[in-house]
Order: structure tokens, then C-alpha cells, then sequence
């Protein structure tokens, strides 16, 4: 049982960690995320150079940047930086799990910032994107 | 391909509410998908999530390199400016460095996108390996 508390930059502790739950990546997925990004490379959809379709490389980008979602309340927040290693190339059927921790948080010009390191892997361990992200939290 | 000052093909995107409630999910409070809720923080209308433009360079970048791409692609972006539903962003990519690595080449490329108004909204990095 997860008790929800709101993120405030005062309650996210540098070091925390986070596990998202794992999500299977449907063909669903990647068909809304070409649409959504206006992207339909016949990749994501046909042969590839991996051996069958792949999804996006930046897919799991939301999986990890709401990461915080499976323990706090995050009403809005900006993203100010990303970075992605995209390692190996996703595949619709994959179950994929992503896993971060809060590195930093610091105040710039009054504003509050979090950066988060993650790493999406598949159900054999496999990293197949990771990164880091920054977002300013918006104070009430 | 890929020589260093090589300007890439730059990409035209349009991008509209109902794309960002696809890419965001669409949920109340929330400044992507709840233009009330995106008022009360200070915006004029919802706003696309900067991720997007992640995905505009992944694009631009695979046309590029392809599989040196999918994997083995790196990128780092700063998101500058707010995108809005209903704007008009043109994605752009210069190659700057071309460096070995383990028997390939990385090819780094500048990239940024730009708002229909001429401002940039996301600036940086991103690179991956050719043979």
C-alpha cells in the first residue's frame, strides 16, 4: 500500500530512490507514440535492422520521468534538461521496468530544481535506455 | 555522409492538443493536458511536453544514422522555451565532431528547435556511430 504525499521540493530527499512497475510495451504503445510525435518511420512497424519492429527510441522517456508519480502527488513541475543513452533498441513485447534516484536538487533564481538518474531495463536486466533528467517543481 | 558543417534535413512538426493528450495521458491538473489548470500556473494554453522534442530529434537523428542511432545514440537537451498546443516547432541539426570509437565513428550533431516566431524552445546535443 502506497500513502500519496505531495512533492515539495522540502519532501524529496537527495539519494531517494524510485522503481516504476513494469509495463509491457504493446504495438498499442508504439502506434500512439507515432501518432502523438507525428513520427511513422516503417520501422516502428515493419522489418528493422534489429530483426523485426522497434518502438521509438525515446518511448520510455515517460515511463522514468514519472517515476515520482508511483510515490507522491506531482501536480506540475517543468522539464528543463534530458538526456538520454539509448543502448539497445525496444521491442514491442518487452516488459520493461525503469529505476531512478534523485542526484541533485538545488534553487536557482528562486526556483527549485530536482535531477534524477535512471535506467530502463527489460525482465532479463538488459539496460536498454538511460539518463537523467532535471525539472523545476512549481511552488504553490 | 555526416561531414562536419553538414546542415541535416530540418523537420516541420505541428503540434496539436490532441497529440499532446496522446503523448501526455490526459489528466486534470496537469499543465499538458488541463488548459484551466495550465492558466492557473501562468501559461496561455496547455503545453506540450518538453519530451516531445526529444522524440523530433530522434527522429531527425535516425534518418541520419539509422541503426548507429537506435542503438548506440546518445542525446542532451535543454528545454528553453514553453511549447504550446498549436505551435509551430522546425527541428534542426548541424554535424559539428566526428570522433572514433571502438572501430566506428560518433557523429555529433548541434541541434535545436525553433517555435514558428524564429525562438529556440530545446538546444543541444546528440551523436551516434557509423561504420
Amino acid at each position: 500500500m502506497v500513502e500519496f504525499r505531495k512533492l515539495t521540493y522540502e519532501a524529496l530527499q537527495v539519494g531517494e530512490e524510485f522503481v516504476s512497475d513494469e509495463h509491457l510495451v504493446t504495438p498499442e504503445d508504439v502506434e500512439t507514440y507515432a501518432y502523438a510525435v507525428d513520427d511513422h518511420h516503417p520501422w516502428f512497424s515493419e522489418a528493422s535492422p534489429f530483426g523485426g519492429p522497434i518502438a521509438h527510441p525515446t518511448l520510455l522517456g515517460n515511463q522514468a520521468l514519472r517515476l515520482r508519480h508511483g510515490r507522491y502527488i506531482v501536480h506540475a513541475g517543468l522539464h528543463a534538461k534530458m538526456e538520454f543513452e539509448f543502448l539497445e533498441p525496444i521491442r514491442p513485447g518487452v516488459r520493461v521496468r525503469s529505476r531512478g534516484r534523485v542526484i541533485d536538487k538545488y534553487e536557482r533564481r528562486g526556483k527549485p530544481y530536482m535531477v534524477t538518474e535512471f535506467s530502463t531495463a527489460d525482465e532479463q536486466g538488459t539496460v536498454l535506455v538511460r539518463g537523467r533528467f532535471t525539472q523545476m517543481l512549481f511552488r504553490d | 555522409m555526416a561531414t562536419i558543417g553538414e546542415k541535416l534535413p530540418s523537420l516541420d512538426k505541428e503540434i496539436s492538443q490532441r497529440q499532446i493528450d496522446a503523448y501526455s495521458g490526459v489528466r486534470p491538473l496537469s499543465i499538458h493536458t488541463d488548459e484551466a489548470w495550465a492558466r492557473a500556473k501562468g501559461f496561455r494554453t496547455c503545453l506540450a511536453q518538453g519530451m516531445m522534442s526529444t522524440a523530433y530529434v530522434s527522429e531527425m537523428m535516425t534518418r541520419l544514422l539509422g541503426a548507429g542511432f537506435v542503438k548506440g545514440g546518445t542525446m542532451s537537451m535543454a528545454f528553453v522555451q514553453p511549447v504550446f498546443a498549436g505551435d509551430r516547432l522546425s527541428v534542426h541539426g548541424v554535424v559539428k565532431e566526428r570522433r572514433p570509437e571502438r572501430g566506428r565513428t560518433r557523429v555529433v550533431v548541434e541541434v535545436w528547435c525553433e517555435n514558428q516566431h524564429g525562438q529556440k524552445t530545446a538546444v543541444g546535443e546528440a551523436s551516434g556511430l557509423i561504420a
